[in-house]
């Protein structure tokens, strides 16, 4: 962090929040909502490196169907483990909320701070212990368990640090809680005058659903890791049925949380989305009310499919009958928002920037996701295809393909904003091609593997999936490949970056009206807001080197319902 | 079952050149294996499949529209020069609700052709052959219903056969790709699947036995990846001869070692209702409990053990009374359970006629007379074993 100190700032006019106090202590107590987001964002990423790791020696070791002398059977359990845990506990949930919301949030809402700023460095350093219980946890045996936890597996025969990690992800979620329920108070409680529910930016609907879930989901997970911990430790009979517990009961009280969670890592990927598509085609959003509602309804159908992960699990064939139907009507929120994507590039004036690369990525992405989630919500398809990699694919098209390319997307849209300098535009194309290319060859294949009947979690497989391994595990060399110029191409613009425009992009909405990178109170007065997806009054100024919107004409334009 | 013949049950069809062809042809499959599906061989696979393409090909539609129309719009209007303000529609509800409400009407489809696919999956036919399947770290174990067990799955072919299994320790899950099966194993319940296989499993191009891949699919640990079987579909007098073959175990077993060699492995499929210990299951012990001894000695004469509500065993039991011996009683009760109930235990036992062949009952009830030699998990004790044949501890164990 105190590399960005010593960034020459010369040029600047006044403090900006990077330079507004000094050294390792005030970014350690700080209270600023843009420096909690720049911490959890560097927190990430580097979750996200060695979670990255961890796929590729899981991958490579695909590469051979046998036995490898260099990995084990159990060292490859604990590396898709640790994978997926970090992946799922420590980089896509708190990567759009807690890194990219945190910085933006407050600054589209026209607000100094998020409404708690105490509570949200308090959980920061909740993230930093739970992610400190899972390396503790890689010390004392680390763990085998895959990131579900199935019981008894994980209660009595797993490696010996699945306590620490427990405990880990316990913490972990009470650092998820309390950011939600910063953000629904601030959501709630500090909009500017003028910016109704319907004038709020569909990122902000969007994390203000995923907040709604994490604050009502989460909780259950606290139990059930807290129950798993008791049995594991003091041998209490709870989903153990040796001593009178049930497995299955477990598997409802883990999905039970864990389906939403699902939405708390997809919703705000679509917030983006919307942001950048928007944005970057220089256009109106396409059917603001219906997007914004599907964020809702999303939120809150994502509490009543759980079971449909549980279709094998021996649970009553009417509970799955019940699950499969109501799995469909999460659907048909995910589709209405595709469809309004799409209508909002007709006629648009669209820009291929980096951001908007990675947000038509996500379209493309996210189809072949969703439409791949029928087959799996249907019941005598998914009997088939269940706990296959088919669903691996599957989810990695959303999660990956889909959360974490709009997070990718939303961090280059911002980046300009959060540093106040241009990376470069070359590079970063190039990096979004080969993010996309090598996506792609590492999953499509999965796939073909998963209907074709290889089970997933395999160390070992039959020769006749060798060929998809490898086209596989070559893609995801491809991938590491475009991740890796993305991380030196931006390290590289935090030294030697052209300085960012107030408004590279052209957006309206409130962040592009602060300086960039923005000053430690954001805004000198409460802004007074206008519709942030009418561009009409923006305008690109030579001089500047970026857009400029007249205000004036911007919030009249609004109140007049016209600039559609 | 005869579908209709429309352009939609076409499709997949043409795709896959499915044969309808009830034929029995050894090592033919019933579906070829194509891009997306390894071959179909059970009599639900073609309905399962068709689902699928079906789904498929809705995916593809819609995959294509959206992706060509965002690739015609990307270039369409892509942005030219920096004046930037584009116009165009910022909302049109009878267009939104088109596209809320077809998509609606196309998944409620697709879930009632999934319903069907699933309830003649966890249909079984009654006349279903029965075969018990044991999953442990890292094994799975297949018993037939005469007793045999084998490490591969063997079934008969055109004959409808339900897998009864259960687990020893962690979640198993056994899937039969080509089957289009799969069921979690959980321990503490029994769960169960059904197939029918038409085409018996023959033999490849090479000579050798073909066939189908069975697979664990639920996470267990180090071996998880090596719990992968065979399964062989044999033409069904073949099976009937192999079962027959297979079962023979019990009579290689010297009439005098039946008790510690055969009574503790027949004794497993007891013992999930009836303990040693004699502590409480789902039926009586067969251990000493309320005092009355075990189950031997409550058989003696004069046994005042409480059956049928409140009558003594010890009536029914001895020269003309009812069963001339107490063996002739656990026969009986082996055989038609429900005829006498101990009490207070109701009528939920399954008959073992047609399971147990006499010489299984009279390896049940031999160790029964020796039960003060068995430990509490019905292994024998070791310095129980006969010297002669003390070195073979272990089989008696397995």
């Amino acid at each position: 962090m105190t590399t960005l100190d010593s960034r020459p700032v010369a040029t600047e006019v006044k403090d900006n929040y990077l330079t507004f106090t000094r050294g390792l202590l005030s970014w350690i107590f700080t209270l600023d909502h843009k420096r909690i987001g720049v911490m959890y964002l560097f927190a990430v990423l580097g979750s996200f490196f060695v979670g990255g790791v961890m796929a590729l020696l899981v991958r490579t070791k695909l590469l051979f169907p046998g036995r490898v002398e260099w990995m084990t059977a159990d060292e490859y359990n604990k590396a898709f483990t640790l994978h997926g845990a970090i992946m799922v506990f420590l980089v896509i949930i708190p990567s759009i909320p807690a890194a990219l919301g945190n910085f933006v949030l407050p600054i589209m809402l026209g607000a100094k701070d998020v409404a708690f700023p105490r509570l949200n460095l308090f959980s920061f350093y909740l993230w930093l212990a739970g992610a400190a219980c899972a390396v503790y946890s890689l010390m004392a045996g680390g763990f085998d368990t895959g990131w579900t936890f199935y019981t008894p597996y994980s209660s009595q025969y797993s490696a010996g640090g699945t306590i620490p990690v427990l405990v880990g992800v316990f913490i972990l979620g009470f650092s998820s809680i309390f950011t939600g329920v910063n953000f629904v108070v601030t959501i709630h409680k500090l909009r500017p005058p003028g910016m109704t529910w319907f004038r709020m930016p569909l990122f902000l609907w969007a994390v203000y659903s995923t907040a709604l879930i994490q604050i009502l989901a989460t909780p259950v997970l606290g139990i059930t890791v807290a129950l798993l911990v008791i049995e594991r430790a003091f041998n209490i009979g709870i989903f153990d049925p040796s001593m009178g517990g049930d497995p299955v009961l477990f598997q409802h009280f883990f999905w039970f949380y864990s389906h939403p969670a699902v939405y708390i890592m997809i919703l705000p990927g679509m917030g983006i989305i919307s942001e950048l598509i928007a944005v970057h085609s220089h256009r109106h959003i396409f059917g603001f009310r219906f997007i914004a509602f599907s964020s809702v309804a999303i939120a809150i159908f994502s509490f009543l499919v759980w079971g449909h992960h549980m279709f094998t699990s021996g649970q009553s064939p009417l509970m799955n009958v019940l699950f499969s139907a109501i799995t469909f009507s999460v659907a048909i929120p995910s589709a209405v928002k595709v469809f309004n994507w799409l209508a909002t590039l007709y006629k648009g004036s669209i820009a291929f920037n980096t951001p908007m690369l990675y947000a038509l990525s996500f379209i493309f992405l996210f189809t072949i996701g969703g439409l791949t989630g029928i087959p799996l919500a249907v019941l005598s398809t998914d009997i088939h295809l269940h706990d296959t990699y088919f669903v691996v694919a599957h989810f990695h098209y959303v999660m990956m393909g889909s959360a974490l390319i709009a997070m990718i997307g939303g961090l280059h849209h911002w980046w300009p904003k959060m540093f106040g300098v241009m990376y470069s535009e070359f590079w970063g194309k190039i990096a979004c091609a080969l993010v996309f290319i090598g996506f792609n060859m590492t999953f499509f294949t999965q796939f073909m593997l998963g209907s074709q009947g290889m089970p997933r979690r395999y160390y070992m497989y039959q020769p006749e999936f060798q060929i998809y391994h490898h086209i596989s595990t070559g893609g995801s060399y491809i991938m590491a490949l475009g991740f890796l110029i993305t991380a030196i191409y931006l390290i590289h613009s935090l030294f030697a970056g052209k300085k960012a425009p107030a408004n590279p992009w052209g957006g309206a909405s409130l962040e592009w009206q602060c300086t960039s990178p923005p000053p430690h109170d954001n805004f000198a007065t409460t802004p007074r807001v206008g519709d942030c997806y009418d561009f009409s009054a923006v305008r690109w100024d030579e001089k500047e080197q970026g857009y400029v919107i007249d205000t004036e004409a911007h919030i009249a334009a609004a109140s007049s319902g016209k600039g559609h | 079952m005869k579908r209709r013949t429309t352009v939609l049950t076409m499709i997949p069809t043409l795709l896959s050149q499915a044969s309808n062809d009830p034929a029995l042809a050894a090592g033919q499959p019933v579906t070829p294996r194509d891009f997306w599906l390894p071959q179909g061989a059970s009599t639900v696979a073609p309905e399962i499949d068709w689902v699928f393409h079906f789904i498929n090909y809705i995916n593809y539609f819609f995959f294509f529209l959206v992706v060509g129309l965002m690739f015609w719009f990307m270039w369409r209007y892509r942005q030219r020069g920096r004046e930037v303000y584009a116009r165009g529609p910022s909302h049109n509800t009878m267009l939104e609700l088109g596209w809320t409400i077809i998509p609606t009407i196309i998944v409620v489809v697709i879930f009632f052709m999934g319903f069907k696919g699933f309830v003649s999956l966890k249909t079984p036919p009654e006349n279903s052959y029965q075969i018990d399947v044991t999953a442990a770290k890292w094994y799975w174990k297949f018993k037939y219903p005469n007793g045999a067990t084998s490490d591969d799955l063997y079934v008969p072919a055109g004959r409808p056969v339900k897998l009864v299994m259960r687990s020893e320790d962690v979640l198993h899950s056994l899937y039969i790709r080509d089957f289009r099966v799969k069921q979690d194993v959980v321990p503490g319940r029994y769960s169960s699947l059904w197939f029918q296989a038409d085409n018996p499993t023959g033999q490849n191009e090479k000579g050798e036995d073909a066939f189908h891949w069975l697979f664990c699919t639920e996470f267990c640990g180090t071996g998880h990846s090596d719990m992968n079987r065979k399964v062989f579909v044999l033409p069904e007098a073949e099976f009937d001869s192999w079962v027959v073959e297979q079962g023979r175990w019990l009579d290689k077993v010297d009439e005098k070692d039946l008790w510690w060699k055969a009574g503790p492995q027949l004794y497993r499929a007891c013992a999930s209702c009836h303990t040693l210990d004699g502590s409480v299951g789902t039926g009586p012990s067969w251990g000493n409990y309320d005092g009355t001894g075990n189950v031997w000695e409550r058989t003696k004469p004069g046994s005042t053990h409480k059956i049928d509500k409140g009558k003594n065993l010890g009536d029914i039991i001895g020269p003309g009374k009812e069963y001339e011996t107490p063996e002739g009683y656990l026969r009986e009760s082996i055989l038609n359970p429900g005829k006498h109930l101990v009490d207070p235990y109701g009528n939920v036992m399954p008959t073992f006629k047609g399971q147990l062949s006499d010489r299984g009952i009279q390896a049940l009830i031999d160790m029964m007379k020796n039960l003060d030699k068995f430990n509490k998990d019905g292994t024998v004790k070791a310095e129980a074993i006969p010297q002669a044949a003390g070195g073979a501890a272990g089989d008696a164990k397995k």
